[in-house]
């Protein structure tokens, strides 16, 4: 179909015509038959009558009465008909008389006979109606299928609009490819085209930010590490030529540099694992392995800050994922766990299943975080207490928005709690096995 | 009377217009030349035959008029082959074949219209049963004509098929005029399905315009037809191969 409008009118109209055409022909055919039928009786009525007056017998089927009167004397009457005159106008009448209601025609051909036919109402209503009936019915009958016919037609012209709304839904949220569909009739081609310039546009869009987050992390990447250098080299050029630094600029250029380090690298994994960008490689893995792996990662500082870790529950745990972003998930928990827990601190980690999901549970006992923060500290660049955050530890505030996009990634649930130490925090990952 | 006049234009102008449909199908982007083509051969052939129908009925000891249905019968068969086995005649070709039949029916319509018996019809009655005639002719090629557009977007083939059966009706309808002139031999009668579809049936009338249903058909009638019916299939599903 190449126009919606002129497919809807022109079958429509064929539709209409056709059926009201048909129900016409029909409606005459059975009048017709109906009106026949009725002629063919009249004959027979009158051919009884003048059997009767000729042969005598029954005269209660006719249905008809019939008086002939002569010279004022009633010479003839049908066994329906009064002694009395049925009618003293001339012409249609209508009178009572045997229990019943008649219409009554009067003539008076010459001034010495009168001839007086009456028919009882109810039979002349009962045959129109019969006429009637029979012209009615295949009009009324054509409606149920008039009916079921624009339906289909309706439903068949509006099927592009439902191919095009199908594809739409069915569409991915990361899924910016154009709608393709075949035949598409002229009023839904000009949206078709739109949308899929507007899918284009979004897509250009999404790809410009995508690269320019990327872009610039890595562009300030090179020369960070460059000036990390350079600040290492001239604090041990200031240590050997004994300049002292009483107010710590130095140190504190340091750490302004290695938070900004540490800043930029998590705003490249952000980008990785941005559930609107990131394609994940899933597969099967060992999460168990994985967390040991992860330990094993941080097990310097951890050992520096002379804390203890535990990694308790189930010693394997197989399920589907990405194994670089489920490693980067594991790794941004244990290592807020490290960095936020005081010297001396507690760490544990316990994988268990429940169902169809793994759990994996990571606590310490830090300070932990106050409950109105738990919803907070999934934004990005967001730290509680701000950029002074009270550990003085250096973070950037995008590592739980990392670890929420994992978890999202991969169709789980996070959620924050008190620890299972008089103190600290508790964070839950339940991912689908 | 009324139904004698609607039965009368449907009978002439149904397969008019399944025909003229089916091969709008065909030439969907090109129906302004197809019209064109179709509308000249049209109005000529129909002038002539009007003009001359006195004398061509009278050629032939009486079967002059027979005879000429018959071979503009053929024509329209054989214009069909042509049309579809070259894709270079597709156009003209089956324009000329719409024309052929247009001027059967075209004809035996104004003999109708004007025939001295035409005296016991009043002119409301020609005027209404020539509307629902034409009407119900006309709706019923606008269906098809889109049945037809979505049988050939799903299967190619089914549309070929049709055509061949549309094809093979017009030698149906000729084998009836030759057998009814002694030109061609019946042949024993295979079968008799009066009772199970009758020709008079909404149902039966339809199908006879469509690819010529006849409820009890001649060995020759039947071998005419099938022969016909496979050799247009033929032609289409080369003309297919072609393209």
């Amino acid at each position: 179909m190449r126009s919606l409008r002129r497919y809807l009118v022109t079958v429509l109209i064929a539709l209409f015509t056709l059926i009201s055409f048909v129900a016409a022909l029909q409606s005459y055919k059975q009048s017709a038959s109906r009106a026949e039928a009725l002629f063919d009786q009249d004959l027979q009525v009158l051919a009884s009558s003048l059997s009767q007056q000729y042969q005598g017998g029954s005269q209660q089927e006719l249905g008809l009465a019939l008086q002939v009167w002569q010279k004022g004397e009633l010479v003839y009457r049908s066994a329906l008909a009064p002694k009395s005159s049925m009618s003293d106008s001339e012409g249609f009448s209508e009178h009572n008389f045997g229990g019943k209601r008649w219409r009554v025609f009067r003539q008076t051909p010459t001034d010495l006979l009168t001839i007086i036919v009456a028919q009882p109402l109810k039979q002349r209503q009962q045959l129109a109606d019969e006429v009637i009936t029979a012209s009615i019915y295949p009009v009324v009958l054509s409606l149920p299928l008039q009916a079921l016919l624009i339906w289909l037609v309706v439903s068949k012209a509006l099927s592009p609009i439902n191919r095009f709304s199908a594809q739409l839904s069915s569409k991915k949220a990361n899924d910016l490819s154009p709608v393709v569909l075949e035949q598409v009739p002229a009023e839904l081609d000009q949206m078709l085209k739109t949308t899929n310039q507007l899918f284009a546009r979004l897509a250009d869009a999404f790809d410009r930010e995508k690269r320019f987050a990327s872009d610039v992390a890595h562009e300030l990447r090179t020369p960070l590490s460059v000036l990390q250098v350079n600040l290492h080299n001239a604090s041990a050029r200031w240590q050997q030529s004994g300049i002292s630094d009483p107010e710590g600029s130095m140190l504190a250029l340091q750490a302004g540099v290695e938070r900004m380090s540490t800043l930029i690298e998590q705003i490249m994994l952000l980008n990785r694992t941005n559930p609107e960008h990131f394609q994940a490689r899933t597969d099967q893995l060992d999460l168990a392995g994985l967390c040991r792996q992860v330990v094993a990662d941080w097990y310097p500082q951890i050992e520096q800050k002379q804390q203890q870790i535990e990694l308790l529950g189930v010693e394997h745990l197989t399920l589907r994922g990405d194994a670089f972003a489920l490693r980067l998930l594991v790794s941004n928990l244990v290592g807020n766990a490290s960095k936020y827990t005081q010297v001396g601190g507690c760490i544990q980690i316990e994988l268990s299943v429940e169902q169809d999901k793994a759990v994996l549970v990571v606590q310490d006992n830090g300070p932990g975080i106050a409950p109105s923060e738990y919803s907070r500290v999934f934004d990005r660049f967001y730290r509680v207490g701000g950029d002074r955050h009270q550990s003085g530890t250096v973070g950037s505030g995008l590592g739980l928005a990392i670890v929420r996009d994992i978890v999202a990634l991969h169709q789980g649930r996070i959620s924050l709690g008190a620890a299972d130490f008089s103190s600290g925090l508790k964070v839950t990952v339940e991912l689908p096995l | 009377m009324l139904i004698n006049t609607v039965l009368m234009f449907l009978r002439e102008l149904l397969p008019l217009c399944l025909l003229l449909a089916t091969l709008l199908v065909w030439h969907r982007s090109l129906w302004r030349h197809f019209a064109l083509y179709f509308v000249l051969p049209s109005a000529l052939m129909l002038c002539l035959i009007s003009l001359q129908m006195v004398w061509i009925s009278e050629l032939l000891d009486g079967l002059g008029l027979e005879f000429l249905y018959s071979f503009l019968y053929l024509s329209c068969f054989a214009l069909l082959c042509v049309a579809a086995r070259k894709t270079s005649y597709a156009l003209w070709g089956s324009a000329l074949a719409a024309a052929c039949l247009f001027s059967i029916s075209g004809s035996n319509l104004l003999l109708y219209i004007w025939l001295p018996t035409q005296t016991e019809n009043t002119p409301a009655d020609l005027v209404l049963g020539s509307a629902l005639g034409v009407g119900i002719g006309a709706s019923i090629a606008v269906l098809w004509y889109y049945l037809l557009t979505e049988l050939k977007l799903w299967r190619h083939q089914s549309f070929a098929l049709l055509l061949s059966f549309t094809g093979a009706r017009q030698v149906m309808m000729a084998s009836a005029l030759l057998i009814q002139s002694d030109w061609l031999v019946a042949g024993p009668q295979l079968w008799q399905t009066e009772q199970l579809l009758s020709e008079q049936s909404e149902l039966g009338f339809f199908l006879q315009a469509l690819m010529g249903y006849e409820a009890t058909p001649g060995l020759s009638q039947l071998l005419l037809y099938m022969v016909c019916l496979v050799l247009l299939f033929w032609c289409c599903s080369f003309m297919e191969k072609k393209r």
